[in-house]
């Protein structure tokens, strides 16, 4: 995709008029145009996340000013200390860094080999396989929360980050769902000359369909670090000692259990921090999506 | 003494086996058996021995708080010769909500002591969440807790629980604001003793402010704002919640129905919408406190709890209030409040409830009360220490010596929860003026007698 | 039109090929394709059909989640016909679903055309607009109530200033599900981004070609882009279909008991919440939710056999 480059275009001496209206009308459509639309449009949606961080920044006195102010009179910067003193903060990152490594890596590995067999092999009964896999998820899981924790409890998995991160090995419906819809786009033909060569069908996965799909393997990454990065309930129910908690946990502890106070710019500050690296990890993975489309185009 | 730790004890060891005899069934977790048994390190077993024996002790709660329990933890460990208390911080949650607990029991890793609202003991005795420690507890020791505490944690004949702390609920008035609409504040003076609800609504009135699209920017009273409930205005009235003869809940009660004319005919002489639009936003359960109509000046009045104290120190500190009695209906009447609070109980599965009940007796006996109402200003639940003024401020003084000796407790049923939602569900309709206070109390009745037939 | 010319469902032959090689072919594929899909066989028996199965047996008895289940057979799904509750939860379900889905769709599509366009600091509005995806959702909910309050929020404020009424969002019955699918707009980045990885896969070339037949953007979007994508907004449609039956922590976080005012924003998954961890009603907690999940099974082949007609699988 090549980007466009209006200053060569207008550094050239135009030779005519027309050429120069030309010129600018082209530079118009590309890059003021869309400019025009979207720079409002992402204002809007950058509200939450401003607000959040200039609320983070507030001293207290000023979260009692009603209507709120925009733009914090003072940027404490000792808030965010504040916040990482009220839990252990750096362990319980440290505990989530580690289910989330191990989530993404379960996600990445399980779900392309599912659905490859949900896409690219013929068989028997594999749309009704998948149909199946389709109605778990409508399965209302507050129903399941017992049982489910039954079922860890025997297995002696309890206190363990087990009952979080095993079950992202066998596949989750969605990404199932996502990589086959992909899957599926990319031509039969590719898949078919290797296997007259005589390729095995984990050949064909990893030499022509994967290096097709970096953008969906690179999204369902990106959901399943999300998912156990702010996986709250799992968390709560599965990890008993204090020293095992996760950050979505450690958010809570902002509210008192009487509920009748908040410490708000604190919690603030500290959503901010446990965003931060999921802003990071996404700035990453969005190149590498991008790149990845661009490789498979060429072929 | 043994029988209720035996029985602990016998109750887990057959859960036990017979989770041991279906993992060998359930042929489809094979495979995921075998990988959890290279992975899953085992729960320590406890100590027994010369070494103290173990107790754990989950709690939602968060600092300051919890620092204070954690520092009658260590003073406890420190004096006792047979158990150490350990101490786990759960995430907090709403307070009816026994996701953890349920969980726990269930899989048969429960606590030894968990801190619970007391407003929840009774429907988790009922089903079956909570030990009885009756015979732990002493009549003698009963007596020192102020009535309503205690009757919070009875259920069918039994003590489920100890009370740990208490609040209560009164009007505040904002002099600031009053002054500024023209009003003389000494009318709300505490020595005055209470006045009606009537006359707060017509003083509140001249302290609202409306602008020309009739958005309220000041509201002189809400009146469901905060604490004033259901229930606030139903034990003003004078109001019975529960006909434990018949085995009913009756929100129909007439006193309660009148209570609540009260408040549709006020929400109504204010224009329902108008006041919801003001209020609303600020009842979301994330709202933030500080922006709290209180603390920002945007009310004259309001009913709410002695915690407000403290909040008015660390958000208002310069804000001039004053706190008084709740109305009455009708002059000359007496004014009635009302409490909740926490308590300690044994969960089910618990095999040391004889442990557990020693520390529980110490956290919510003197030794622990004194501490915690010193250092979280929370209220205390022995009677005797509600009027120690080494305790308490001017201020808080006022709620612990004259409002907690007469309080008011909701009733203690296994469908409380259930009776609060519904109720609150019925005030909704009744102040946002969507159904005559009777119709929409006998629905609240009707929904909330069918779960409590069970029980009968 | 598009549709029509590229469109190969799935499920037909592989092509001619002779009748008992194809058989043994077959069989080969079967083992190969059940290789392939065993961690998902496995994971499903392990930690869905047996709780499943609990949810099943469970919604025959009255049980309260922790003493022994009693057996009572259909009194359970008897009880829902005469629970006004029940069909209020499910309309209330059903009306915010219908809503959120098909707006949902729409500003999934035009978040990722946003995002695909091509200037030179777009990497910076990809991430803003993905951000409120990934705040965590009490953050995005404080920052909604504070623009959408009746006495000072901006987008109050501005509704009142183009002369439409004051809505009290969360306090009016009739606004509080609508709200809700406003809501849901902010977190439009996650569908937008699967949009985006869709978008970026289509061939470059059928837009030249379209280019060199003299086709504008509008027709270009039509006849290239909306069919190319709609394996995708097929995706989406089920996506959003299970997440909006699903709708709970917004619910519990807005408003206080769940579903004020006057249950009007009850929802199902809240409804069965409450009456599992408040109520202690596990055994009809369990008929409701397989009573939901067969709606919305039945919701979802709806969307499927329709979806025949206008999904279009396989690039050219």
């Amino acid at each position: 995709m090549a980007k466009s480059l209006p200053l060569d275009t207008v550094q050239q001496p135009a030779r005519n008029e027309t050429a120069r209206k030309a010129n600018w009308r082209r530079f118009a459509r590309k890059q003021i145009v869309p400019r025009l639309f979207l720079i409002p449009f992402v204002a809007f949606f950058l509200l939450p996340f401003y607000w959040m961080v200039a609320v983070a920044f507030k001293p207290i006195p000023e979260l009692s000013i009603v209507p709120p102010t925009f733009f914090p009179s003072e940027w404490r910067w000792a808030n965010f200390a504040d916040a990482t003193r009220v839990f252990p903060f750096w362990q319980y990152f440290q505990n989530t860094l580690v289910i989330t490594f191990l989530t993404v890596l379960g996600a990445a590995i399980s779900n392309p080999i599912i659905a490859y067999g949900f896409s690219r092999i013929e068989w028997p009964g594999r749309d009704k396989i998948f149909a199946l896999v389709l109605a778990t998820v409508f399965v209302p899981y507050p129903v399941l929360i017992v049982s489910l924790y039954d079922i860890y409890s025997r297995l002696d998995w309890v206190n363990t980050i087990l009952p979080l991160v095993v079950p992202l090995f066998f596949g989750n419906a969605f990404w199932i769902f996502l990589m086959r819809q992909f899957f599926m786009r990319i031509p039969r033909e590719l898949g078919e000359a290797a296997r007259l060569d005589g390729a095995s069908e984990i050949r064909i996965l990893f030499q022509i369909i994967l290096p097709q799909s970096y953008a969906a393997i690179s999204v369902v990454c990106l959901f399943a670090a999300l998912h156990a990065w702010n996986d709250f309930l799992g968390p709560y129910l599965y990890l008993q000692k204090e020293d095992s908690y996760t950050l979505a946990i450690g958010l809570t502890f902002f509210r008192s259990a009487s509920q009748y106070d908040v410490q708000y710019n604190l919690l603030m500050a500290a959503s901010a921090l446990v965003v931060l690296p999921v802003v990071v990890l996404f700035l990453a993975f969005q190149r590498f999506f991008i790149e990845g489309v661009q490789v498979g185009s060429f072929k | 003494m043994e029988k209720v730790t035996s029985r602990g004890l016998t109750l887990l060891k057959d859960t036990k086996l017979s989770r041991r005899k279906a993992l060998t069934g359930a042929a489809g977790l094979g495979i995921a058996a075998a990988g959890a048994a290279t992975f899953a390190p085992r729960r320590a077993p406890y100590v027994k021995g010369q070494a103290k024996t173990q107790l754990q002790f989950w709690t939602g709660f968060t600092d300051p708080d919890l620092a204070t329990l954690r520092k009658i933890v260590e003073q406890y460990n420190a004096q006792s010769t047979s158990y150490e208390v350990i101490v786990t911080q759960l995430a907090p949650a709403e307070v009816t909500d026994n996701t953890r607990l349920i969980t726990a029991v269930r899989g048969g890793d429960s606590p030894d002591i968990y801190h619970m609202d007391r407003f929840t003991v009774a429907s988790n005795a009922a089903n079956g969440l909570v030990q009885p420690i009756s015979e732990f507890v002493d009549e003698a020791v009963r007596a020192t807790y102020l009535p309503f505490a205690m009757e919070e944690v009875t259920y069918d004949g039994q003590i489920w629980g100890m009370p740990l702390d208490t609040d209560a609920r009164a009007l505040y008035y904002n002099i600031g604001v009053l002054r500024e609409a023209g009003i003389d504040p000494t009318e709300f003076d505490q020595s005055n003793g209470p006045v009606t609800w009537d006359r707060l609504l017509e003083v509140a009135n001249m302290a609202s402010v409306r602008d020309a699209n009739g958005t309220y920017s000041r509201v002189g009273f809400v009146p469901y704002a905060n604490q004033a409930w259901h229930y606030t205005y139903g034990f003003s009235w004078g109001a019975q919640f529960y006909d434990e003869a018949n085995c009913a809940v009756t929100p129909d009660d007439p006193k309660m129905v009148e209570a609540m004319q009260w408040v549709y005919d006020a929400c109504a002489s204010m224009d329902a919408n108008a006041i919801s639009a003001w209020e609303t936003p600020r009842r979301v359960p994330g709202f933030p406190p500080q922006q709290g109509s209180l603390v920002t000046q945007g009310v004259a009045f309001e009913v709410t709890g002695d915690w407000m104290i403290n909040q008015y120190a660390q958000y208002a500190p310069t804000a001039e209030y004053g706190i008084t009695y709740l109305p009455v209906p009708q002059a000359g009447m007496s004014s009635a409040t009302w409490s909740g609070g926490w308590s300690m109980v044994v969960p089910e599965g618990s095999t040391n409830a004889e442990g557990a009940v020693d520390f529980i007796s110490y956290m919510c006996g003197e030794p622990g009360q004194r501490i915690y109402t010193t250092d979280t200003r929370h209220l205390p639940t022995i009677t005797s220490l509600t009027t120690d003024p080494s305790l308490y401020t001017e201020l808080s003084s006022f709620f612990a010596a004259q409002l907690l000796p007469t309080s008011n407790n909701r009733p203690p049923l296994p469908v409380g929860s259930k009776y609060w939602d519904e109720m609150t569900s019925a005030y909704q309709a009744i102040y946002l003026n969507e159904a005559q206070p009777a119709q929409a109390l006998a629905t609240a009745k009707e929904n909330t007698q069918a779960d409590l037939q069970q029980f009968c | 039109m598009a549709t029509d010319a590229v469109a190969v469902a799935p499920e037909r032959s592989n092509g001619p090929t002779p009748r008992r090689r194809m058989s043994r072919q077959e069989r080969q594929n079967l083992v190969t394709g059940l290789l392939f899909i065993s961690p998902w066989i496995i994971g499903f028996l392990a930690f869905l059909v047996y709780p499943f199965y609990e949810t099943i047996r469970l919604s025959f008895t009255k049980y309260n989640g922790i003493r022994d289940p009693e057996w009572i057979g259909l009194d359970n799904y008897r009880t829902m016909a005469t629970d006004d509750l029940f069909w209020k939860v499910l309309f209330n379900t059903l009306y915010y679903t219908g809503l959120a889905v098909p707006v949902g769709v729409v500003a999934a599509m035009l978040m990722a055309l946003c995002m695909n366009q091509n200037v030179r600091e777009q990497p910076i509005y990809r991430a803003i607009l993905y951000l409120p995806s990934i705040i965590p959702v009490f953050a995005l909910s404080f920052v909604f109530l504070n623009l959408m309050d009746p006495t000072y929020g901006i987008v109050n404020r501005l509704m009142v200033d183009i002369g439409l009424p004051n809505i009290n969002w969360f306090g009016d019955p009739a606004y509080g599900k609508i709200a809700f699918v406003i809501l849901a707009q902010f977190g439009a980045g996650q569908a937008a981004l699967i949009f985006l990885a869709g978008l970026k896969g289509i061939p470059q070339h059928l837009y030249e070609a379209a280019s060199i037949d003299g086709a504008g953007n509008l027709r270009k979007f039509w006849n290239i882009t909306l069919p190319m994508m709609t394996p995708i907004i097929l995706y989406d449609l089920i996506l959003g279909l299970s997440l909006g039956i699903q709708i709970f922590t917004q619910v519990v976080i807005l408003t206080s008991p769940p579903g004020s005012p006057v249950n009007s924003n009850l929802m199902y998954v809240n409804y069965i919440y409450g009456l599992v961890f408040r109520d202690f009603r596990s055994g009809y907690a369990s008929a409701l939710a397989l009573v939901l999940f067969l709606i919305t099974v039945v919701l979802a082949l709806v969307i499927f056999r329709w979806s025949r007609s206008w999904v279009n699988y396989e690039t050219v």
